[in-house]
């Protein structure tokens, strides 16, 4: 990392420590978008004191923070509850500093494997490739993308564990690119058996490393397995009793809590019908993780990075309590793709969503819960219209990248008969 | 801190002692049954009138259980289907005001409320549970109450608040005893539950004191509350006596009454005279105050005899009228007493002076929420002690399962009652016993019970943060916006004095047997006022319309991905496009009829071109 890129560090630390100083930390930290039943600080802080009462926190409906980063943590919310703003900003930089490198990797690789397919490449088609400058271009934004976005920055003053979801998702994605497959498989074991959606990565972790073999394939799968297992015992020593287990997988497939948050689910099973329930609600776990795991895994064989992106992205909108420290994190994975953007046609209007969605939902929480004016719908209407904004993100990244392709290939400009073609999906 | 410590442990010990202890089993006939009624003149023109009807049913060996004669079968059948020993039930509508009341003689909480102890051979958690919830829809009928509604989602198992009262009797002390607890602070007590419970009298309302409760008369009161309390007392398992007590406990404001003058009779409280005693019983005794509030009156006709009763260094004076005396060998008339204030007094009494200045109870304590909107909240409960002693107190909380408590809120902040602000957060008061059983979504409420010192002459306020929560749509009252209710908590205390305190001693059973019952301290149990909290409502008029939009947005995402995925890129002639909106749809609509057609024309123009049809990814091709 450079100069600069340390520089932005520091200011990005600077900013989250004056906020985390400011009454608007514990604002956040209250707030339904940012804090929901999984990444609570409140709930995180009633697990210690549970677990220090020896009262099994799982026994009951407010924890479900994973067994294994309750007690890690408990020993620092106990003596040092002062420091611990300082903590999840020092993770949170760790983070940005992570997803630094990777893009820096991901750039060199990506620079090599132009190197080698250049000849194929169609003439006009320079402003596709990825550039020398990129090296230092794309991680740059990343970085800013990360430290300055005003959502993972809310997100880590108000103390969400949403921070240590990112960082470990970070390391993944680190690993990924770097090929090291050990800590790949671990840190992905951990964090499925900790948020269950990430399950869903172990896709893009199979294309890196079991390339061509089915055999490893397999070999891969297993010690994944078996890492999901040790995990799980590690947290059963934790606890000595299997409950955690209901506490946190069990309380994010079924979907206990209701409390409003920035997802689909909330409302939709607020508001549905209780002989359908246990049908809608298998369907929209499957939509959350293996629905689109197989097409995407196949269309996008070839860029298992863009694979994983557009995973988190589909996870942090269809998961069933996301928060907008996920959305933060796969909104910083987009400088990435710098080079598909040109084809990215929904730019305005995906912003134009965001802003008016995001700065909509404050007013109508408020108008519902403490005005009384308005009521659930109104609400439920602008993280639709969140959820809404997301996709079109997401989907246009995933047209721009098959057009990127198909351009790179046959060039920008595709005449017939003279006459300036146009490029449709058939 | 020493002596507190002992103080809190003599305070969980001493049913335990009193339990084992005391009770006595010396009856002569099997069956007794005894009517009694206490009416003490209250401050701020209230009359509290207590009814209590006690029947005692010594049962020994060999004896059928299904033969009763005063009583009733259900109490009887309880002790052949169940392994209750002991079993409370208390239907209540109003409040009782601690500060200007004193304390009632039996404390019932605000709604329905219904505890059991169960304790019998190879008793199980489970097999508990089941009998509890078969015990609740027995009494349910038996009462007409909504007792059908106690099931797991708001019953809970105290652990140090309610001690026995009962004895097993024989080598089984070292089973297991079992107590479970549930309040529904939403019912509403009503005329449907007065006349099945006085149905389980031996003399129904035909005659004896049961007869003044006519339900026009006792709804209009400020604060009515029925009970049933049955217990068993057991020498040994061949020889025990089961004891069912029926109190009607009701506050009457007297500027409620027709022809409000401060003067009240039985005729005006209950609308008729009393017709009698019941002949089955074994004793009809009423009670009059005479001191403190009742100072201020003249009773008609005067009592046949004074008792001044003492205990723990407070004195009270009861004019006593034997009704089986009264009626003696004469013939039909209606009996009444009547509260009259000498003349010269009346004066002053409409003036609005106080009689006698108020010395306000001990201990006494209100809970309220704190916090605004539907989101969160905290609930507060303040308690004040008068005394110059400090006091343990144990509190019990039962908080229902759409309410969220987090535990590492609990705070007991304490001021001096010279002050008016709480202490901060350092000098919080240290909680010396905490049990906590965290509640579940649709499954289990939560249970927290503390127990602390609270100084002399201070209050204290313990507050809880609370999430509330949306619930499925389905899950809410008819009236949804009216709001859920949070029942009140307990709390139990061990005074040394028994300024203001009424309640029978645990080894009596009659009023009478708390005359002269001086004893080294005085349990008490207060009951706070219930909580009502507003939750976040969902509209209800939409559900198909939710469900329409959320599959919508899915269907978004779905679409897409699922042609980026399955589709092919092909080239199309720019042209061929219509650049107008209107001819743009209609080339949409036409093109698939032609597609045939144009499918053909696409495979020439490919051909010209040489082949711009293409997958996308071109190093599929070479790879293949």
């Amino acid at each position: 990392m450079d100069a600069k890129s340390f520089k932005l560090l520091l200011l990005g630390g600077a900013v989250r420590l004056y906020f985390s100083r400011t009454p608007l930390a514990s604002l956040i930290g209250d707030r339904v978008e940012f804090a929901t039943p999984l990444n609570s600080y409140k709930r995180m802080q009633e697990g210690v004191f549970l677990l220090e009462h020896d009262i099994d926190p799982y026994s009951g409906d407010l924890v479900h923070e994973s067994p294994l980063v309750l007690k890690g943590l408990s020993w620092i919310f106990l003596n040092y509850a002062s420091y611990l703003p300082l903590l999840y900003i020092l993770l949170d930089l760790l983070t940005a500093g992570l997803l630094w490198i990777m893009s820096h990797w991901f750039v060199k690789h990506k620079l090599q494997e132009q190197r080698l397919e250049r000849k194929h490449y169609a003439n006009d088609t320079e402003e596709l490739q990825y550039h020398n400058e990129d090296n230092y271009d794309i991680p740059e934004l990343v970085l800013m993308a990360y430290l300055f976005n005003p959502l993972t920055i809310m997100s880590c003053i108000g103390l969400t564990s949403t921070v240590f979801s990112n960082i470990f998702l970070a390391l993944f994605f680190f690993a990924l690119v770097k090929g090291y497959l050990l800590p790949c498989l671990i840190l992905l074991a951990f964090e499925s058996v900790r948020s269950f959606y990430p399950i869903v990565l172990i896709s893009p972790l199979l294309l890196v490393f079991a390339r061509r073999s089915y055999w490893r394939g397999f070999c891969i799968g297993l010690l994944f397995a078996a890492a999901c297992i040790a995990i799980m015992a590690a947290n059963y020593l934790v606890m000595n009793s299997w409950n955690f287990l209901d506490g946190t997988l069990g309380f994010i497939f079924y979907f206990r809590d209701l409390q409003p948050n920035i997802g689909l689910f909330w409302y939709f099973f607020t508001e549905m019908f209780e002989h359908f329930r246990a049908m809608f609600l298998i369907t929209f776990q499957l939509n959350a993780t293996v629905l689109y795991l197989v097409p995407l895994s196949i269309k996008l064989r070839k860029e298992p990075l863009l694979l994983a992106t557009v995973l988190v992205a589909l996870m942090s909108v269809f998961r069933a309590y996301p928060s907008l420290g996920d959305v933060g994190f796969y909104l910083a994975l987009m400088p990435m793709w710098k080079r598909c953007w040109k084809y990215m046609a929904h730019g305005f209007v995906v912003f134009a969503f965001f802003l008016i969605s995001l700065s909509m939902m404050g007013a109508l929480w408020h108008l519902w819960i403490y005005a009384g004016s308005a009521n659930a719908n109104f609400y439920f209407g602008a993280t639709l219209a969140f959820c809404t904004g997301q996709i079109f993100l997401i989907t246009d990244l995933l047209f721009a990248q098959v057009k990127r392709q198909f351009c790179l290939y046959n060039g920008q400009k595709i005449m017939i008969d003279g006459e300036e073609a146009r490029i449709i999906l058939e | 801190m020493k002596r507190c410590d002992m103080a809190l442990g003599y305070l969980l010990s001493i049913f335990l002692i009193l339990g084992a202890g005391h009770a006595q089993i010396n009856i002569d006939s099997n069956e007794q049954f005894h009517e009694e009624l206490v009416i003490r003149p209250l401050a701020g023109d209230h009359v509290n009138t207590y009814f209590q009807f006690t029947t005692r049913w010594h049962y020994g060996e060999n004896e059928s259980l299904f033969h009763t004669q005063l009583t009733p079968r259900v109490i009887a059948e309880l002790l052949q289907q169940f392994d209750v020993k002991e079993l409370h039930i208390g239907l209540t509508q109003g409040l009782w005001r601690y500060e200007t009341w004193g304390y009632p003689v039996v404390e019932t909480t605000g709604g329905a409320e219904m505890w059991a102890w169960f304790n019998g051979p190879n008793l199980t958690d489970q097999e508990v549970n089941r009998q509890w919830t078969q015990l609740a829809n027995v009494f349910s009928g038996v009462l007409c109450a909504s007792l059908n509604f106690v099931d797991q989602t708001n019953s809970i198992a105290p652990k140090y608040l309610l001690r026995p009262q009962f004895m097993s009797g024989g080598g089984d002390e070292n089973q297991s005893k079992f107590i479970r607890y549930s309040s529904l602070p939403r019912e509403i007590v009503c005329t449907e539950n007065l006349t099945p419970w006085k149905k389980l009298l031996p003399c129904g309302s035909a005659s004896g004191f049961a007869s003044l409760l006519n339900s026009a008369y006792v709804h209009n009161t400020k604060f009515h509350s029925l009970g049933l309390t049955v217990r068993t007392l057991c020498e040994h398992p061949e020889n025990c006596v089961l004891e069912l007590t029926q109190t009607a406990n009701l506050v009457y404001d007297l500027r409620l009454l027709e022809q409000s003058t401060g003067d009240f009779s039985l005729r005006r409280l209950f609308g008729m005279g009393l017709n009698g005693y019941c002949e089955l019983a074994g004793s009809s005794q009423i009670y009059v105050q005479l001191n403190e509030q009742g100072q201020r009156y003249q009773l008609v006709p005067e009592p046949t005899k004074e008792i001044k009763t003492t205990r723990g260094g407070h004195t009270v004076i009861y004019g006593v009228y034997d009704m089986q005396k009264q009626f003696e060998g004469q013939g039909e008339r209606l009996f009444n007493i009547a509260w009259v204030t000498p003349k010269g007094d009346r004066k002053q009494r409409l003036g609005g002076g106080q009689h006698q200045f108020l010395i306000p109870p001990p201990l006494n304590v209100h809970r309220y929420l704190l916090g605004q909107g539907q989101e969160r909240g905290r609930i507060a409960t303040e308690l004040t002690n008068n005394h110059y002693e400090p006091l343990p107190i144990l509190l019990q909380e039962l908080i229902p399962w759409y309410v969220h408590a987090y535990l590492h809120t609990l705070r007991i902040r304490s001021r001096n009652l010279q002050r008016h602000e709480y202490t901060n957060s350092k000098k919080d008061l240290p909680f010396q016993v905490l049990h906590y059983a965290p509640g579940k979504q649709r499954e289990l409420p939560t249970h927290l019970e503390i127990a602390f010192e609270l100084p002399p002459n201070s209050a204290a306020l313990i507050t809880i943060e609370v999430d509330y929560l949306l619930l499925k749509w389905l899950e809410y009252p008819p009236d949804a916006n009216h709001g859920h209710y949070i029942g009140s908590a307990i709390l139990s205390t061990l005074l040394p004095i028994a300024r203001n305190y009424t309640a029978i001693p645990i080894d009596g059973h009659l009023f009478e047997h708390s005359f002269n019952a001086t004893r080294p301290s005085y349990v008490l149990s207060l009951h706070t006022e219930a909580l009502i909290v507003s939750l976040p409502t969902p509209d209800f008029s939409m559900p198909y319309n939710v469900i329409c939009l959320a599959c919508t947005v899915v269907a978004l995402a779905f679409g897409p991905i699922h042609s980026v995925a399955t589709k092919l890129i092909i080239v199309e002639r720019q042209s061929a496009a219509p650049k107008n909106f209107l001819k743009k749809i209609i080339f949409k609509l036409t093109k698939r009829k032609s597609n045939s057609q144009q499918q053909q024309q696409q495979t020439e123009e490919d051909k010209a071109i040489g082949g711009t049809e293409t997958d996308i990814d071109p190093t599929d091709q070479r790879e293949s």
